[in-house]
C-alpha cells in the first residue's frame, strides 16, 4: 500500500514538474499594468481598433499574413490582387517571398534582416512580452533594430496586441465551444469508466470471481 | 430482478459506446468539410468598369471558368438564335457573367467579337465540334443541346457580384 | 437481423471460438496490479497517433517553405476540426512515450524480463529505440524553431565520436551526421526524409514489434507480480471479462486524463517557442531535446568529454538491452528481493532528477548533480550482477533447487 502511494505520488510531481510547471526552471517574466492587460485581452472590443493601429504603425515594416495583411508597399502593389485571386487571400510563403522581394530586402537594407511576419508571434511571446517590447524595444532586446514607434502610446499598444491576439488564437466563442467539447467528451469517458466497472462487479458477482 | 439489471446495464453501456463512437467520427468526417476560406470562393466581384467594352474577361466561380461579358454602348446584335432563353434572363445588362463550360461536351468556347465562319457577328465558338453560342450564350448552332448556364449574379454598384441572387436568381 | 447477420458471420469465420479460446478460456493470475495495464494503454496511445496521424497527412505539406503554413494556418485554422486532431497528436505523443516509460519500470519492477521472457524484453527495447526515433523524425515536422533547432543539436551528438583518441581521426561521427541530415544543413532533403520516415517505415516497423511483442506476451503468459508461475488450470481467472472490463475502465480513465490535457493545457506539447518559424540565423534562447531525451542528454553534457558522454549515455541504452543478462538471480519481483528494491528506487530517483536536470540551465552545480544522479542510474545496472550473486547465496541456503 505504502509502495503504491509512494509511486504514485512521485509519479504525479514528476509530471507535474516536467508537463505543468517547472519550478526548477522557470523562464522570463514580463509585467503590464492590470488596465491595459484588460485591453489586451478584450478582442471583442479593441481587435478592430488594434488592427487600425497596427496597419497605421506597424504594417509598413511587418506583415501578418494569416490575417492577409501584407506590407503597405506590398498591399498598394496590383500585383498582390492577381496573386491572390490564383492563391487564396493567405498567400503561400514562398510566393509572397518571391514576389516581393525587392520590397522584403529593401527592409534588410535598412533594418540588417527583415523585420519578422507577425501571425503566430502573440502565442510565441505572449502580451506582457509583446506590450513592454512594443513600447520599448531596446530595453527588452538589447540588440534588436526595431524602433520605438509607440512611445507613449501604452494604451494603443495594448490594442495592437489585442489585434495581435485574434489573429493567434481563435474567437472568444470558439474558445468556449471548445471548452464545451472538452468538458463533454471528460465527462463521458469517466461515466463510460465507472459504469464499465459497476458492470464489471455484477458479472463477476453472477460468476462467483468476485 | 438481478438479470435485468444487468442487462439494462450492458445496453446501457453499449448505447453510450455506440455515442463514443459516433462522438469520435463526428469531428474526424468534419474535417471533410470545406473551409472557411474555400467557401468564400461561391462569390466573386468584377469591377465592371475595368473590363473594355466589347471585351469578355474569363474569371474562376466555385472551381468554374466564367465569362464576363461587357456590352458595348448601344450594343445591336445581327444573328439569330434557335431560342432566346438568356437573352430575355439577361435583358437590359450592360455587364452580365456566363458559365464558360460548353454544354456539349464540356470545353471552353472562344469569344470571337468579329465573327467565326459564316457568322459575321460578334459569337462565341466552340472550337471541340463546332458549337455556336449569341453574346448571351443562346445557341445558334452546333451541337450544344441548350444554352450556357448563368449564375447567380447581381449588379452592385460598378460590380458585378457573381454567386449571389439578383437580376439572375440561381444557376439556370 | 443483426443477430442473424452475426450467426452467418460466424459460421464463416469462427469468430465467437476465437474469442472462447483467446479471451475467456485464457487464465491470467488473479492479482495483476494496476500498472499491469500500460501495456494495453501504450497499444491504445499508438492507435490514438496512427487514426491522428493519418488525417494530418492529409493537410500537412513536407516543403521547408509551407510546412509551417500547413501545420498552423490549414491545420490550426482552416480546415474545421483539424485543430482538435494536430493537438490529439501532439499530446498523444508525449502520453504515449509517458506510458511506455511507465511500462518498462513496470516490468524491471516485477522482473518481467527474466526468463522465459528476455526475447520479450528485447523486443520491447527495440520498440523503445524505434518509438523514440519516431518522436524525434515526428518533432522536425512542423518547422517552427524548436523542431528545426532540436534537430541541428542532434544530428550533431553524433560528432561526438570525432572526439575519441585514433578513431576520431576517421571522422565517422560527421560522416553519420552528414547521412542523417542529407547534406551539410538541415533542409528540404532532411524534410522529405523525415516525413517518409515519419508516416510509413517507422509505423510500419513499430507495428510488427508491436506484433511480435504481444505475440510473445501471450505465448508466455503474464508475469506475476509475485515472481510465480501460475498454474494456470487451477488459479487463474478467465481474461474476459476479468481483466477485460478492469482495463477496459482504466483506459477510460487513462483517455479522460489524456483529453484534459488536449482540451485545456497543451501548453507543454504544442511549446510557444515552436510557433516561431524556423529561422537558420536565429538560435532560441533555450534549446533542449523533449523531456523523454532529456536523462541522456543530462548524462551527455555532464560529464567533460564529449567521447566519453557520448559512449556513457549509449552505454545506458545498452545496460537497458541485455537487463535480463545482467541479472541472474534466481528470485523474481522487487516484492521478494529488498537489495533489488532498494536499487529500483536508486533507478527512478535517478532517472527523474536526470530528467528534471535537464531542463535547467548548465551550472557546475548542476553537471555535478548529473554526475551523481548518472552515478545512480550506472549504479543500478551495475549492482545487478552483484545482487544476483548474493542471492544465489541465499537461495541455496534456502534448500532452492533452480538450474
Amino acid at each position: 500500500m505504502i509502495k503504491t502511494v509512494f509511486f504514485t505520488i512521485i509519479t504525479v510531481i514528476f509530471f507535474y514538474i516536467i508537463w505543468i510547471n517547472n519550478v526548477f526552471a522557470p523562464h522570463e517574466h514580463y509585467e503590464m499594468p492590470a488596465q491595459h492587460a484588460k485591453l489586451a485581452e478584450d478582442v471583442k472590443s479593441y481587435a478592430k481598433e488594434g488592427k487600425q493601429l497596427f496597419e497605421q504603425n506597424c504594417q509598413a515594416c511587418h506583415s501578418v499574413r494569416y490575417d492577409a495583411v501584407y506590407l503597405s508597399s506590398v498591399q498598394a502593389n496590383p500585383k498582390l490582387q492577381t496573386l491572390q485571386e490564383k492563391y487564396g487571400k493567405v498567400l503561400p510563403r514562398d510566393v509572397y517571398e518571391a514576389v516581393f522581394n525587392e520590397d522584403l530586402m529593401a527592409l534588410k537594407e535598412s533594418f540588417g534582416k527583415v523585420p519578422p511576419d507577425l501571425s503566430t508571434i502573440y502565442l510565441v511571446k505572449g502580451k506582457e512580452y509583446l506590450y513592454n517590447f512594443i513600447l520599448e524595444p531596446q530595453k527588452i532586446l538589447p540588440s534588436t533594430s526595431m524602433p520605438a514607434v509607440m512611445t507613449g502610446r501604452p494604451e494603443e499598444t495594448a490594442k495592437i496586441v489585442a489585434y495581435l491576439k485574434s489573429v493567434s488564437e481563435p474567437s472568444p466563442e470558439e474558445k468556449n465551444k471548445r471548452v464545451l467539447m472538452g468538458v463533454g467528451t471528460i465527462a463521458y469517458l469517466v461515466v463510460m469508466g465507472v459504469l464499465l466497472w459497476i458492470w464489471r462487479g455484477r458479472i463477476l458477482k453472477r460468476i462467483g470471481l468476485h | 430482478m438481478e438479470t435485468s439489471r444487468r442487462d439494462l446495464m450492458g445496453l446501457a453501456i453499449g448505447g453510450l459506446g455506440a455515442v463514443g463512437v459516433l462522438g469520435v467520427l463526428y469531428p474526424i468526417v468534419k474535417t471533410l468539410a470545406p473551409s472557411a476560406a474555400s467557401l468564400s470562393g461561391a462569390m466573386v466581384e468584377v469591377d465592371v468598369a475595368s473590363i473594355p467594352e466589347g471585351q469578355v474577361r474569363v474569371v474562376s466561380w466555385k472551381g468554374k471558368p466564367v465569362f464576363v461579358v461587357k456590352l458595348s454602348q448601344g450594343f445591336q446584335w445581327m444573328g439569330k438564335v434557335k431560342e432566346e432563353n438568356n437573352a430575355k434572363l439577361l435583358q437590359g445588362q450592360e455587364a452580365y457573367a456566363l458559365i464558360a463550360v460548353c454544354t456539349h461536351l464540356g470545353c471552353v468556347p472562344l469569344w470571337k467579337p468579329q465573327g467565326e465562319a459564316e457568322f459575321n457577328y460578334p459569337v462565341f465558338h466552340c472550337p471541340c465540334h463546332g458549337g455556336f453560342y449569341s453574346p448571351w450564350g443562346d445557341n445558334i448552332a452546333g451541337p450544344p443541346p441548350r444554352p450556357l448556364h448563368v449564375p447567380p449574379q447581381k449588379r452592385e454598384g460598378s460590380k458585378l457580384v457573381i454567386g449571389e441572387p439578383g437580376f439572375v436568381k440561381e444557376l439556370t | 437481423m443483426l443477430g442473424r447477420i452475426g450467426r452467418w458471420i460466424d459460421e464463416r469465420a469462427h469468430l465467437s471460438e476465437l474469442w472462447q479460446s483467446q479471451m475467456v478460456d485464457y487464465k491470467v493470475p488473479k492479482n495483476l496490479t494496476f500498472p499491469y495495464a500500460f501495456g494495453i494503454m501504450a497499444i491504445v496511445a499508438f492507435a490514438i497517433q496512427i487514426i491522428s496521424g493519418i488525417f494530418l497527412t492529409m493537410y500537412y505539406q513536407p516543403n521547408v517553405h509551407t510546412a509551417f503554413d500547413s501545420a498552423n494556418y490549414t491545420i490550426m485554422k482552416e480546415v474545421p476540426f483539424m485543430w482538435l486532431i494536430r493537438q490529439v497528436h501532439a499530446a498523444g505523443a508525449n502520453f504515449f512515450l509517458a506510458i511506455v516509460y511507465l511500462h518498462i519500470f513496470t516490468g524491471i519492477y516485477y522482473n518481467a524480463y527474466k526468463k522465459p521472457r528476455e526475447l520479450t524484453w528485447i523486443i520491447g527495447w527495440l520498440i523503445y529505440f524505434v518509438l523514440l526515433t519516431t518522436a524525434l523524425t515526428g518533432y522536425l515536422l512542423p518547422w517552427g524553431q524548436l523542431s528545426y533547432w532540436g534537430m541541428v543539436v542532434t544530428a550533431e551528438i553524433p560528432t561526438s565520436i570525432d572526439s575519441a583518441p585514433l578513431i576520431g581521426s576517421l571522422k565517422i561521427g560527421e560522416t553519420v551526421s552528414i547521412w542523417m541530415k542529407g547534406g551539410y544543413e538541415i533542409g528540404q532533403i532532411t524534410l522529405g526524409r523525415f516525413f517518409g520516415l515519419h508516416i510509413w517505415l517507422l509505423p510500419l516497423i513499430l507495428l510488427l514489434l508491436v506484433s511480435i511483442h504481444l505475440y510473445l506476451v501471450r505465448a508466455a503468459g503474464i508475469s506475476n507480480p509475485e515472481g510465480r508461475e501460475i498454474d494456470k488450470k487451477k488459479e487463474g481467472v478467465p481474461f474476459h471479462p476479468y481483466m477485460t472490463l478492469k482495463e477496459g475502465a482504466y483506459v477510460m480513465g487513462y483517455i479522460a486524463v489524456f483529453f484534459f490535457f488536449v482540451f485545456f493545457y497543451m501548453h507543454h506539447f504544442l511549446p510557444p517557442d515552436n510557433y516561431d518559424p524556423a529561422d537558420p540565423f536565429k538560435t532560441p534562447a533555450h534549446i533542449a531535446p523533449e523531456w523523454y531525451l532529456l536523462a541522456y542528454y543530462t548524462i551527455f553534457r555532464s560529464i567533460p568529454d564529449k567521447f566519453l558522454g557520448f559512449v556513457a549515455f549509449n552505454l545506458t541504452l545498452v545496460l537497458l538491452l541485455i537487463l535480463p543478462f545482467l541479472d541472474f538471480s534466481p528470485l523474481k519481483s522487487a516484492r521478494n528481493r529488498p537489495l533489488f528494491f532498494i536499487m529500483f528506487l536508486v533507478l527512478v530517483i535517478s532517472s527523474m532528477a536526470l530528467t528534471i536536470l535537464g531542463t535547467m540551465p548548465p551550472t557546475p552545480t548542476n553537471a555535478l548533480l548529473g554526475l551523481i544522479f548518472a552515478g545512480g542510474l550506472f549504479a543500478f545496472f551495475l549492482s545487478l550482477p552483484i545482487i544476483s550473486i548474493i542471492e544465489w547465496g541465499w537461495y541455496k541456503a534456502r534448500g532452492g533447487n533452480k538450474q
